[in-house]
């Protein structure tokens, strides 16, 4: 398990990313895709979750649609056009981010 | 696999609400998200009430009202600069004791070097007042209620330009 610190700035990145892949996707189904994609290295509290998909479709960057199953609603994520090129901005600068750490960290295998 | 009834559903709806959890659709989202969990987890004749507790205790450090807070917090950050205590408080202490050293420092250049007394008397008199307001205001424990918190951000802003945020 990462540290929170480490996790947050990403979180974002993470949900867009994983929206951009798979269309619609509900919260559970999130949390559940980002444990088993990571080997449970990664997992998302719906304390960070929640909050991060209210303000991503504030910002309007998703869009939601609901199913009723008896009394409960189910909200479904999926991204609107501008969420698909944010996703995209997003993916494109943790990657450059990625990159500079590698490189300032010295990670880079080195060959004998 | 546990069905869940209507009276769990009601029974989940009004311990979210009572635990703080006052904006509507996120309390929705959150009963969606635990009734798979119970759904999921809970064995059928299980007991109901005892994994709803112990499923709920992991969305939260101590309280689930931090997830309320948490969602409110990002909404009215939206598209406001988000300042921390200390930063705030340091860019007041800049703009209110900048243009004293900004007189200072002008006096030097237009003296050749040497600052007058009076120069010095007039940005020390004059800048003490509203800078030992500002240390007031920062050094007032939270015990005694200050305008600012100990843990709040600051947020910046065309309306209203100012917010103090507790978190």
């Amino acid at each position: 398990m990462y540290s929170t610190e480490l996790l947050k700035g990403t979180l974002k990145t993470i949900i867009l990313k994983l929206l951009a892949d798979n269309k619609k996707m509900y919260g559970y189904e999130i949390t559940q895709k980002v444990k088993e994609m990571t080997m449970d290295r990664i997992q998302i509290t719906e304390g960070a979750l929640y909050p991060t998909l209210h303000a991503l479709e504030a910002d309007g960057l998703v869009t939601t649609e609901t199913e009723f199953i008896g009394k409960r609603v189910r909200k479904y994520y999926s991204l609107s056009p501008s969420g698909k090129t944010k996703a995209k901005e997003k993916v494109k600068e943790l990657a450059s981010f990625i990159e500079t750490m590698v490189s300032l960290l010295d990670l880079k295998p080195r060959v004998a | 696999m546990y069905q869940i009834s209507d009276q769990e559903v009601d029974y989940i709806l009004d311990d979210l609400l009572a635990r703080g959890i006052e904006t509507e659709s996120l309390r929705y989202a959150l009963l969606d998200h635990v009734c798979v969990m119970i759904e999921e987890g809970l064995c059928e004749g299980g007991d109901f009430v005892l994994f709803y507790h112990s499923a709920l205790r992991a969305f939260y450090k101590e309280e689930l009202r931090e997830i309320e807070r948490e969602t409110t917090f990002l909404m009215q950050a939206r598209g406001r600069l988000v300042l921390s205590r200390g930063l705030f408080f340091l860019l007041l202490f800049v703009l209110v004791g900048g243009p004293f050293v900004g007189y200072v420092i002008a006096s030097m250049l237009r003296s050749g070097g040497i600052v007058s007394f009076q120069v010095w008397a007039a940005a020390v008199v004059y800048s003490a007042f509203p800078l030992l307001v500002l240390c007031v205001l920062y050094l007032t424990p939270d015990r005694l209620d200050p305008l600012i918190p100990q843990r709040s951000k600051v947020l910046l802003g065309v309306h209203p330009f100012i917010k103090i945020v507790s978190k």
